[in-house]
């Protein structure tokens, strides 16, 4: 099973519990303390839009702030997008990071940077 | 030495099996250095087409046809050597590529065609070459047919791939084949190893994708968006992993590359009835509810 893409043994079965996925996060040792800000644009059938993220007490920006560091160039695999915006539903409560989930979970394409 | 392990992309006919499939594999042995030989089991013959450059490759069927018998067939006349970057002395992995072929549409079993091929391609010894990591099948439809079945069916392949859609018939594709797997897990150890999404971008389909994958007691192993530089690379009979390697989708095919030489989620599936399925779809919004008078009522009349 992958999430974020984490491997998760298969003997974990295909319901991985979320504090194991935040587990994940925390091992991967990625220093983050320098994103204050995400900063993303999407795209999707000519329309672009930008995106700005602050919020740094939520998973949303750890997963967010983790994937910049860690991912190969500024684009953003939909299924990683997916799966940050569906666990981010069920670990955070505010407005503005639901908000980020609904577009998130759009077909757009997206592009990311820490600001 | 590696253990050579044979996986298989089954799907709907028009799913992108060949394409996703040919993708995936070339990233497996670009990026990740494994060597694979394709064993293409739809009579179309298209499941190399991108890896050799090439509009079709000669069947083993046709080849066979052309020389009187398939004993007459030697491994060499059947089996070709990837092209470009697949090539055996091109740096990375390399991909070898056989087609099992068919008969003329409307004559005959295309299911004995794929019979055919796996038993002259282990009697070669094919599966033997120095260095093979995995050998792919690609194989069409729903596994109706027992010879598309071949693969599950004699563990053949042990970890089976299937290439959906949110869409109503890729699913129900998707469940039928899970049928297939269940079938055969307990005597030839053929195991689902994940959907890949190939995304037709509709509505909730990754949410509709995982909840099958969930039901099926398997994982959406990846989703594959739709992008254009498919077909464009399509067109230069490449795929894009060769055509623009530094291209979005070419990380995303990368990625599901990764995945799958890591994946070690091999299950025997919970197929859905077709009442679940149906629940399903509904469950996230592609289709009302249909109350029992209104079945076969057009949009106006309901």
């Amino acid at each position: 099973m992958f999430i974020l893409g984490f491997h998760f043994p298969a003997e974990m079965g295909n319901t991985v519990p979320d504090e194991k996925v935040l587990e994940k996060l925390d091992a991967a040792e990625v220093d983050t303390s320098d994103v204050t800000e995400i900063k993303m644009i999407t795209e999707y059938h000519g329309q672009t839009e930008e995106l700005s993220y602050t919020n740094k007490d939520t998973f949303m920006f750890k997963a967010l702030a983790h994937y910049v560091k860690t991912a190969e160039t500024d684009y953003m695999i939909y299924t990683n997008r997916y799966q940050i915006s569906e666990l981010s539903k069920r670990l955070d409560t505010d407005d503005e990071t639901l908000a980020l989930c609904n577009k998130l979970d759009s077909m757009a394409h997206f592009k990311i940077q820490a600001a | 030495m590696a253990e050579l392990r044979q996986i298989a992309f089954y799907g709907k006919g028009g799913i992108g099996k060949s394409t996703t499939s040919q993708n995936t594999l070339a990233s497996m042995a670009h990026y990740f250095d494994k060597n694979i030989m394709i064993v293409g089991c739809d009579p179309k013959a298209d499941s190399t087409r991108l890896i050799l450059h090439e509009k079709a490759q000669n069947t083993i069927l046709q080849l066979a046809a052309e020389m009187g018998t398939v004993e007459d067939l030697e491994l060499e006349d059947a089996c070709k050597p990837g092209a470009g970057i697949f090539a055996p002395d091109a740096p990375g992995g390399w991909i070898n590529c056989t087609e099992s072929g068919g008969p003329e549409p409307g004559v005959g079993c295309a299911g004995r065609g794929v019979i055919t091929a796996i038993n002259f391609l282990e009697e070669e010894g094919a599966y033997e070459e120095e260095g093979l990591d995995f050998v792919s099948y690609d194989v069409l439809g729903d596994v109706v047919c027992g010879g598309f079945a071949m693969p599950i069916r004699e563990g053949k392949a042990q970890e089976i791939y299937i290439v959906m859609s949110g869409e109503m018939m890729a699913m129900y594709a998707a469940n039928n084949i899970s049928k297939g797997i269940l079938k055969y897990a307990n005597t030839g150890g053929v195991r689902l190893a994940g959907l890949i999404c190939n995304a037709r971008m509709t509505d909730f389909e990754y949410d509709l994708a995982w909840a099958l994958a969930k039901d099926l007691g398997t994982q959406m192993i990846h989703f594959v968006p739709r992008n254009n530089i498919v077909q464009r690379a399509e067109i230069r009979r490449m795929t894009v992993v060769e055509y623009s390697p530094k291209s979005d989708q070419a990380l995303e095919y990368k990625e599901l590359a990764r995945k799958i030489i890591n994946n070690d989620m091999k299950i025997i599936p919970t197929p859905l009835e077709m009442d679940d399925l149906e629940d399903l779809i509904m469950e996230y919004g592609l289709e009302d509810a249909a109350d029992e008078e209104n079945i076969g009522q057009a949009e106006g009349e309901a």
